[in-house]
């Protein structure tokens, strides 16, 4: 639970990194515009003066700053910084250029309004300064005399009006500093909003996922437990009579019983396969095939035991998900125990194991009826029987894969009529996935 | 028939059951295996404590084995074992006690598989085979 919660805020944070880097890379993208149509625009002021040599100098030099700057802070947000000096510096290259024309200030506005495309109210600040050193520093020099300044084209200004043009300018970057601000954090709240959803609807799915599973256990149950002491009874009365009719009727009701408990435990199997998560259990396929013989044993009619025999190669350790490889396996097993050919002396089932690093390889295979090759395409299909002679429920093979596929794996198999059949399954190991 | 007559294996097994007809099998099935002299039947829980409680000073008399399910209205399969967990060792020495259910829950499988008191878990319906594979792993003694 605790590590589901982690993961959880895992995603969101990452879902919030996502967010910023595609506003990131829209942003980046406005301001390759914004900076190349600013350098187009100082050749164009440059037709005015003939200032040529400023806008190819100092506009090609702010590119090549910009640029640089952009591929060797790559990782950091730091060429965002310089992108709002280089804007900044634009303005007063405008304003030379038209010679203290006094709308190029209007500049240094546009370019506040630009950041905001960032969502960072910190961008504003190096643009601040730099119009605030650059008046004051080209004011101050323009009216102490020193020549070919071009701050305005004003005679005279007072301090007053220095005051009001720097407060008015500080005060609308504060407001654009302000809506990146606001923008940033309607965009994080809309976030945690959607996730805060994902998360009532998550849990209400959990809870809805366990009550079903609930309910299919205690059904299930519910189900076989009088059937199996239907069998229970059908085994008492065949003991008692030497009745050849009644001894008959009781087999096929017998066999009919078992179908049932068998259809049940496949459902349960299916539901189970369908809605529980993959585990990464530590398996043992010594105990985990020793199971199973022992469950086998009384599997269908008594008469005739199939032989195990097993081989496991191989020691790396495994993960997979036990109940599946559980069901899997006994999937396989007991269908080779169910369609034993009794023509055959010895019938048997013999499991090899092939234990790899990464994967492991395990090979079913028995002396059985064989399928015929026309029906081989559809053993894995819902409901499919190849034999109708069978007591299947047509579900085994069906969950067998499905249950194969939620753990990776791959299952093929080889089969001749009279000869018998193999399975081939391979299984990634979990644990070397999850690395 | 003849032959099995012969070695009756155990002397007493107790079954925890509330269902009738399976505490019927389960009579039955050991008398016709001679699995047990005696079979005792208890329909709950607290029936089946009690009974056990009552013979702590005579462990002669204790079964050898007890067949227990799992789903039991009242005191289910997991609080008998609870409580049986607190008896005194003499009795829980002399019983076996083996989970007798039809639960495919893994959660169930696992839980009586990791309980020390319970030796094995088995799938009813009780069978010949069944009750002859748990003679052959355990002798009896005499």
């Amino acid at each position: 639970m605790q590590m589901k919660q982690k993961d959880e805020n895992l995603d969101q944070s990452a879902h919030i990194a996502e967010f910023l880097s595609a506003i990131k890379t829209k942003s980046d993208r406005l301001a390759n515009y914004f900076i190349f149509t600013f350098f187009a625009f100082g050749l164009f002021l440059a037709t005015f003066y003939d200032t040529w040599q400023i806008a190819v100098g100092v506009g090609g030099l702010l590119l090549v700053a910009y640029f640089s700057a952009k591929m060797v802070l790559a990782d950091s947000d730091l060429y965002q910084y310089v992108l709002s000096a280089v804007l900044g510096i634009f303005m007063a290259q405008f304003i030379y250029q038209m010679h203290g024309l006094f709308e190029m200030h209007f500049t240094a506005f546009l370019s506040s309004a630009i950041l905001i495309t960032y969502q960072k109210w910190k961008l504003q600040i190096p643009l601040l300064i730099i119009v605030i050193v650059h008046h004051a520093l080209f004011a101050y020099m323009q009216y102490s005399g020193v020549g070919g300044i071009y701050f305005t084209q004003l005679d005279h200004m007072s301090l007053q009006t220095f005051i009001f043009h720097i407060v008015l300018v500080a005060a609308i970057f504060s407001v654009c500093g302000l809506w990146a601000y606001q923008f940033k954090k309607y965009s994080e709240m809309h976030i945690d909003l959607i996730f805060k959803k994902k998360e009532i609807e998550n849990m209400e799915l959990k809870r809805a996922n366990y009550e079903l599973d609930h309910f299919v256990y205690s059904a299930s149950h519910d189900l076989r437990a009088p059937l199996n002491s239907m069998l229970g009874l059908i085994e008492i009365a065949k003991d008692e009579t030497e009745e050849d009719h009644t001894l008959e009727y009781l087999e096929a009701l017998k066999g009919n019983a078992e179908r049932l408990d068998t259809f049940i435990c496949d459902i349960l199997d299916y539901s189970r396969n369908l809605r529980t998560d993959v585990s990464n259990d530590s398996i043992s396929y010594k105990e985990l095939l020793n199971d199973i013989e022992q469950n086998l044993k009384f599997m269908g009619d008594n008469s005739r035991s199939v032989d195990f025999i097993t081989a496991i190669r191989g020691d790396s350790p495994v993960f997979s998900d036990k109940s599946r490889l559980n069901n899997i396996l006994n999937n396989l097993i007991s269908n080779a125990i169910r369609y034993q050919d009794t023509e055959k002396k010895n019938p048997f089932v013999k499991i090899e194991i092939d234990i790899l690093e990464d994967e492991t390889h395990i090979v079913i295979s028995d002396n059985g009826i064989g399928i015929p090759e026309e029906s081989q395409p559809k053993i894995y299909d819902m409901f499919y029987r190849a034999s109708n002679k069978a007591v299947g429920s047509g579900l085994g093979l069906y969950i067998a894969k499905e249950a194969l596929n939620k753990l990776g794996g791959q299952i093929k198999v080889t089969s001749k009529v009279g000869e018998g059949t193999a399975f081939y399954i391979q299984i990634p190991n979990r644990q070397i996935i999850k690395i | 028939m003849e032959a099995a007559s012969q070695k009756t294996f155990y002397k007493k097994v107790l079954v925890v059951d509330d269902n009738p007809t399976d505490r019927f099998i389960a009579k039955k099935m050991i008398e016709k295996c001679s699995f047990a002299q005696e079979t005792i039947l208890c329909e709950s829980a607290q029936q089946a404590l009690e009974y056990l409680r009552a013979l702590e000073d005579e462990p002669d008399a204790l079964p050898n084995f007890i067949f227990l399910d799992i789903s039991m209205p009242g005191m289910d399969g997991y609080e008998f074992l609870e409580q049986y967990a607190t008896f005194p060792e003499v009795i829980k020495a002399k019983c076996i006690i083996l989970m007798l259910t039809t639960s495919l829950h893994p959660d169930d499988i696992e839980r009586a598989q990791s309980n020390p008191l319970v030796i094995r878990f088995i799938n009813k319906p009780i069978s010949r085979d069944k009750l002859e594979m748990i003679s052959n792993d355990f002798p009896a003694e005499n």
